[in-house]
């Protein structure tokens, strides 16, 4: 065999087998693209803003916000800048609010608070009114951001949300619910954890994931995913002995 | 809620033939073993709200109160983010921004485009 050409057998160059597709076409696929032509057409967007748009949308992630987190929690000097003006100091880990896409994102642009966690205060975000969101620090929102189910209980009861979440505070730990609008966002800024002293910049940044920055889930050594595998609970926890 | 949209919550005769056939990500995903949380046009999605509302043709908080008064009223048994297109189109018919007459045939022409290959 040419080890020039050995890209294995499917054809494609490529020596694994091919991820599942759906192969079928959906309305629901025709419909967008078919609006989308016709926007297009009336002149509503151009293709180019649209191919930007979706380069930007699936090029963020919530590695921005994780490190912004972590330089926090490692160097004061830049905490103090931080939280006096959290835009400027996003700068300085590579992320311009003003321009997110490179291009500028006005729905984007907005006033930025950092939420200090304490030992005794903990913070969660959400948007009651819509899914405000600070993307360019922490991506695209998970669907479940979106829904009546989160965000309109969490403004109201935010311990059994939580709790929804596996994140059962204790009682004497106040729970604030920041509400993002259309020009206020947040990011929350966790407790460093015990058992990190001496880690890096870097190591830490790993177990800042997106849902701790939401405030709906605690940084913990060893975790660096928001999904893990699934374990029967040793003790199920009801709802309505979450919510007290 | 004081915050409420313009938009008409009439049933939309194109949209509502899409209801109820199964065709749902969540329920087809899973029929060809694929894992992926959302269908390839959910993104696209995505930047053409960015897109809508950038060049002010239906900014972001019209857009969502208008989601959040459809999916509650008329598209509550459709799961996202199925339920996130039907209600922007449905959002953008109310606006006047398309027609349903060109929106029919427009899908009749990507249908046809994409089954041709």
């Amino acid at each position: 065999m040419n080890k020039a050409h050995n890209y294995g057998t499917d054809g494609h160059g490529h020596d694994h087998k091919a991820a599942p597709m759906v192969e079928e076409i959906t309305d629901f696929e025709v419909l967008e693209i078919a609006v989308r032509e016709l926007s297009i057409e009336h002149g509503l967007f151009t293709a180019e803003d649209h191919r930007r748009f979706t380069e930007f949308a699936e090029s963020i992630g919530p590695a921005g916000g994780s490190r912004l987190v972590a330089k926090i929690w490692t160097d004061p000097a830049f905490k103090a800048r931080a939280m006096e003006d959290p835009v400027k100091a996003c700068l300085e880990i590579g992320i311009d609010w003003s321009k997110p896409t490179g291009f500028g994102t006005p729905s984007d642009y907005t006033h930025l608070t950092i939420l200090e966690d304490t030992p005794m205060l903990h913070h969660v975000i959400c948007c009651s009114l819509c899914s405000c969101y600070p993307r360019p620090l922490l991506g695209m929102s998970p669907e479940w951001y979106r829904t009546t189910n989160y965000r309109r209980r969490l403004v109201r009861w935010p311990r059994q949300v939580l709790a929804e979440f596996g994140l059962i505070l204790p009682p004497e730990v106040e729970i604030r619910v920041e509400d993002s609008n259309q020009k206020c966002r947040f990011i929350v800024l966790p407790l460093r954890p015990s058992g990190t002293e001496n880690w890096t910049e870097e190591k830490l940044a790993e177990i800042v994931t997106r849902d701790c920055m939401i405030g709906v889930a605690l940084p913990e050594p060893g975790r660096t995913a928001d999904v893990h595998p699934v374990v029967k609970a040793r003790r199920p926890v009801h709802h309505e002995e979450a919510a007290r | 809620m004081s915050h409420k949209s313009e938009v008409d919550l009439g049933r939309v005769t194109l949209l509502e033939a899409m209801r109820g056939q199964g065709k749902e990500w969540e329920v087809l995903a899973p029929c060809y073993d694929v894992t992926n949380p959302n269908p390839p046009w959910k993104t696209s999605l995505t930047a053409m709200c960015d897109c809508l509302d950038a060049s002010g043709a239906l900014p972001t908080l019209d857009r969502r109160r208008a989601e959040d008064e459809l999916a509650e009223a008329v598209y509550s048994d459709v799961p996202a983010p199925e339920s996130q297109l039907l209600a922007l189109v449905h959002t953008m018919l109310n606006h006047g921004l398309v027609s349903e007459g060109e929106l029919a045939g427009r899908m009749r022409t990507v249908r046809s485009r994409l089954e041709a290959v």
